[in-house]
């Protein structure tokens, strides 16, 4: 009989008295899209992290990519989130401006904190003056080239139109450069060296600048004069002519690694400067993951330091070799493993000049009307100027019916 | 044939509903509207406080800590005050007892004060946000209720055009006297409409103009009493303003005795959330009542639409129980209670997952929703059919260009409406034709290998769409599309498929028959097989000719079956997102969107939400008028 309750009594405590005891412990959720390779590097962190004899614990939910911004809209602000979720800065004014989604960290950091990043990722995490995230990792664009086909990649805009050209068979489909040219994101690189921007210094849209204008009309001299660019470049095609040896050099960014093929030998280099504009370097937009604070957390100290564990050294390391990730602290770089990498180097030596991508919400509004501009261009229905100056009123009208 | 027949006591039931529905329901938005009036009245007067505590701070001269303990001494509406450094993320004063228990002012913010902070920033940011933007549009004044019902206040410390830092004030919850509300006018319109009735139930006998009668007197009753509200709540508005300029005035007497130099002019304490004079009164004590007025009329307009809607539901409700209908429904629910019964989970279902959100998408298309006020209430948001007004006006399909030339404006409304109905009808037609040319061929006696031609026509259908969409997407590439190699292999010059308006049409028509003639076919061979062989047998003895057979056999038997198919087909077709989005993608310069790839992306490329469901009710009430007119000509659900 007393043996029987014995067993009742371990019985009630292993179902019902230890979860309990072990839910005492704090856990924070952390919310995050990586896949494959990143996924796993991002959980070797967070077990390191689990590791380390915190008082807490992480926990991380991995949301699939499409779904993920809009889940984060509708469960954030109603306090149904996570504690930390980590995306890029493109959709942080909009939740910024729509309120109780992002927590503010100016609190936490410092100077000292914050030098310890690439200048512009931390530039990428702040807006209208407060910091929201610390930056993790980086996106950019650079130039991949076979290694078969260019020799020495070029330097200059010049150099690049040359050994295009004297590899372009248009006939035979064989081009010397493929990039998304149309895509304004790609675009950005050519825009940004000539000093353009999408923006008049704050949030007020100006993409009509005579410096973009200038940058498209060097964009449509490749395709159309040099005729060294496919047309209609979508991604499945640029990887096809990349990896059947039909097109050598390719603007593209980590993403297009992982589908070359097999025994193409290729070679990252720091994207061309340009010679029209005044030898400018190519300096593409960037988008930077930022692992942001949820406004309703209640574990906000912890949820803090799990972000500086996030973006530290150690954790860099893990994600730059296990999850072939380019982390935003500079300091990964340095380690000898990291730094002897050649793909890693080049996204390092690309960033150098990145710009960050704007996270204003009008960005949004940006992207339609520049697109259209865009297509209108290389299909030569309207000039730069006037294609330009369209998409300017329509962003201006978007705008004003949003903030009406 | 209800109206004829209504009897005396269903007009006055009739009557005694649409009263109580009517008067009950304005009555609570009256009630709501006066309730929402002194809330914004107390927290107005917890802003001329804490403003007036912010400009004796900014005249300074004397220790923070010292002059914050002054001001919650003698400005009555004031609980507690904290001042914040941004700069040197410190408390520089506070007389919150707790606060002294982490060390005296001024010292550095601990992290449990970390909101402080983080509110001081956000004003900053506002400022910022304000400067570059032409309006203001954030709050440069933050207000809050606290769990224990006080407001919570915080307006920036300036230096010159900066924000340096902030003060947060606590004062007490809203005053304790309700003052205002409907009052006893819904009841004297009652009596008044009752006694009038039931006169007039003398001198008319005709049941139908009894109905009528009694609609008029209930529409005269709630405008009447409608007009009273919007007098009463204009009238209370302006009692609060006098009370809050006597508050900021009383206030300037308690600052002249005892802060020197603070206090010169009350009315700049009055702030709006801009950090803006509200400029109701002046210097001089003056009330200015245009300004007052100016101020009250959206909200009064906004009242004024909500009692017309609730009106237009008392009478419906009135018309309903007069003309005997509401008796009638009774009865049927009565008698065949079992059968509700077992639906009833079903409805429930119906109602959580297709009317719910429906009304709340009716709701939003009502409502300025966008990313900006995503987490405001949906009321404060209102802008009646303001929309729609801005949709359906949109008229301008073509614009004239510099040299006089005429172009057409494909962002126009009308345009993408009439490309959306080209679009379906070309679709339709040559999905039926298609399908239905293909199953004549299947149906031919004898035919070889028959089941391997059907599986083969109908695989389009089984691939998922989108996938299809990006193949066909592929193949209409300039360079190294197939489609183009062919034309090449022919002669012809490669097309460039997007480029124009016309090839782009072709592009998108040529994938989507292809996605929907196996649906036509599969439904055609289905009621192909089913049309007996003895008619056929029986038009041959006749003479007639393979035409006339299918012409006065074949297509006739096939309708039933076939009208159905091309309701559904029209309404797919209609909305037909994938294709559009993901082949032409509106290209060139949008001239192929159609009205949901437009609703799209004016909800999630502009963020514009409210306007977005104004466009999505359109496209139903489009689709709905389609599918009445449809079933009317041709009564396709009835009698098959």
């Amino acid at each position: 009989m007393n043996k029987r309750i014995t067993w009742l009594a371990l019985a009630v405590f292993a179902t019902v008295v230890a979860p309990c005891l072990a839910l005492a412990q704090t856990q924070i959720v952390v919310w995050h899209a990586y896949r494959g390779k990143e996924k796993v590097a991002f959980e070797q962190v967070v077990a390191d992290f689990n590791a380390g004899g915190h008082d807490f614990t992480v926990k991380t939910l991995g949301v699939p990519y499409d779904a993920y911004a809009d889940k984060i809209t509708a469960a954030v602000p109603r306090g149904k989130g996570p504690d930390v979720f980590i995306y890029a800065q493109d959709r942080l004014g909009g939740w910024v401006e729509a309120g109780g989604t992002i927590e503010p960290i100016d609190f936490y950091i410092d100077e000292e904190m914050t030098g310890a990043f690439i200048p512009a990722t931390m530039e990428a995490m702040t807006y209208q003056g407060n910091v929201y995230g610390l930056p993790v990792n980086f996106k950019v664009l650079t130039m991949i080239y076979n290694k078969a086909l260019v020799t020495t990649p070029p330097a200059t805009s010049s150099e690049l139109v040359a050994t295009a050209k004297g590899l372009t068979d248009a006939g035979a489909g064989k081009f010397g450069l493929a990039y998304n040219f149309g895509d304004f994101y790609y675009h950005s690189a050519l825009m940004n060296a000539f000093g353009g921007n999408v923006f008049a210094g704050s949030n007020q849209p100006l993409v009509n600048k005579p410096e973009n204008i200038a940058s498209v009309e060097l964009m449509m001299e490749w395709f159309d004069v040099h005729g060294i660019l496919p047309a209609e470049p979508s991604s499945t095609l640029i990887t096809t002519l990349f990896n059947k040896g039909d097109a050598a050099m390719v603007f593209s960014g980590p993403w297009f690694l992982s589908e070359i093929a097999d025994g193409v030998d290729y070679g990252l280099a720091v994207l061309p400067t340009i010679d029209e504009a005044g030898g400018a370097p190519m300096a593409p937009w960037m988008t930077v993951e930022g692992a942001y604070i949820a406004a309703p957390s209640e574990h906000k100290d912890e949820a803090f330091a799990f972000v500086q564990h996030l973006t530290g050294v150690e954790a860099g390391r893990v994600m730059a070799l296990g999850g072939r990730q380019t982390p935003a602290n500079m300091a990964v770089y340095e380690d000898a493993e990291v730094a002897a990498d050649p793909v890693l180097a080049a996204f390092r030596e690309q960033v150098e000049v990145a710009c960050p991508m704007p996270n204003y919400a009008e960005m949004t509004m940006v992207w339609s009307p520049v697109t259209t501009a865009m297509n209108a261009v290389v299909r030569k229905a309207s000039s730069p100027q006037a294609a330009f100056d369209a998409a300017q009123e329509d962003v201006e009208e978007r705008v004003k019916s949003l903030r009406k | 044939m209800a109206l004829k027949t209504a009897t005396g006591r269903q007009v006055l039931a009739g009557l005694l509903t649409g009263l109580v529905a009517g008067l009950l329901l304005t009555a609570l938005v009256v009630d709501a509207g006066h309730r929402r009036l002194n809330g914004v009245a107390a927290q107005q007067r917890a802003v001329i406080a804490t403003a007036a505590a912010a400009e004796a701070l900014a005249a300074g001269g004397e220790d923070a800590q010292d002059l914050v303990e002054r001001l919650v001494e003698r400005i009555p509406d004031l609980e507690e005050l904290r001042v914040v450094d941004v700069g040197s993320r410190s408390l520089s004063a506070s007389t919150h007892a707790t606060d002294r228990e982490a060390g005296v002012p001024p010292r550095r913010l601990t992290r449990d004060e970390k909101s402080l902070y983080d509110q001081a920033r956000e004003l900053q940011a506002a400022r910022r946000t304000n400067e570059q933007e032409a309006e203001a549009r954030k709050n440069e004044v933050l207000a809050e209720v606290l769990p224990d019902g006080r407001l919570q206040l915080v307006v920036p410390v300036m230096e010159g055009d900066r924000v340096t830092g902030a003060v947060q004030a606590w004062c007490g919850g809203a005053p304790a006297d309700r003052i205002g509300g409907p009052g006893f006018a819904p009841w004297l319109v009652a009596a008044v409409c009752i006694v009038v009735f039931l006169v007039v139930m003398r001198l008319v006998p005709s049941p139908r103009a009894r109905v009528l009668v009694s609609l008029v007197i209930l529409a005269a009753g709630l405008w009447f009493h409608a007009d009273l509200a919007v007098d009463g709540l204009a009238d209370h508005r302006v009692r609060l303003e006098e009370g809050l300029r006597d508050h900021a005035f009383a206030l300037q007497e308690i600052c002249a005795a005892s802060l020197p130099g603070v206090g010169a002019d009350p009315s700049a304490w009055d702030l709006d959330r801009y950090r803006q004079p509200r400029g109701r009164f002046d210097a001089a004590g003056e009330l200015d009542l245009e300004v007052v007025r100016a101020g009250a009329a959206p909200t009064l307009r906004r009242f004024g639409q909500s009692a017309a809607v609730l009106s237009v539901i008392a009478l419906v409700l009135q018309w309903w129980v007069a003309g005997g209908w509401a008796t009638a429904s009774w009865r049927a629910l009565v008698k065949n209670r079992s059968a509700y019964g077992f639906v009833l989970p079903a409805m429930v279902g119906m109602v959580l997952l297709v009317f719910y959100p429906f009304t709340y998408g009716l709701a939003i298309s009502f409502t300025g929703k966008t990313l900006y006020n995503v987490n405001e209430p949906l009321v404060d948001l209102f802008v009646g059919f303001e929309n729609y007004v801005q949709i359906l006006k949109d008229i301008d399909v073509f614009t004239t260009a510099e040299d006089g030339s005429r172009i057409i404006n494909f962002q126009s409304f009308y345009w993408t409406l009439g490309f959306t109905i080209l679009w379906t009808v070309s679709n339709v037609s040559i999905g039926v034709s298609l399908g239905l040319l293909l199953a004549l061929i299947l149906n031919t006696k004898g035919l070889a290998l028959r089941p391997l031609y059907r599986i083969i026509l109908i695989l389009p259908w089984a691939v998922p769409n989108y996938i299809t969409a990006l193949i066909w997407k592929g193949m209409f590439h300039k360079q190294f599309g197939v489609i183009n190699q062919i034309v090449q292999i022919f002669g012809g010059e490669p097309i460039a498929w997007f480029d124009a308006w016309g090839t782009s049409f072709a592009a998108v028509l040529m994938t989507n028959a292809w996605l929907s003639f196996p649906f036509m076919m599969v439904i055609s061979l289905g009621a192909l097989q089913s049309i007996p062989g003895d008619l056929y047998e029986a038009a041959r003895v006749d003479g007639a000719g393979k035409f006339q057979q299918f012409r006065f056999i074949t297509l006739p038997s096939l309708k039933p079956a076939l009208v159905p198919a091309v309701i559904l087909s029209v309404v797919w077709t209609f909305n037909m997102f994938n294709i559009i989005y993901l082949v032409s993608q509106g290209e060139p310069a949008g001239a192929t969107e159609i009205l949901i790839t437009e609703a799209y992306k004016i909800a999630f490329e502009q963020y514009r939400y409210g306007y977005a469901a104004a466009y999505s009710v359109v496209i139903f009430m489009i689709l709905l008028a389609y599918g009445i007119w449809q079933n009317r000509t041709t009564k396709a659900t009835e009698g098959i």
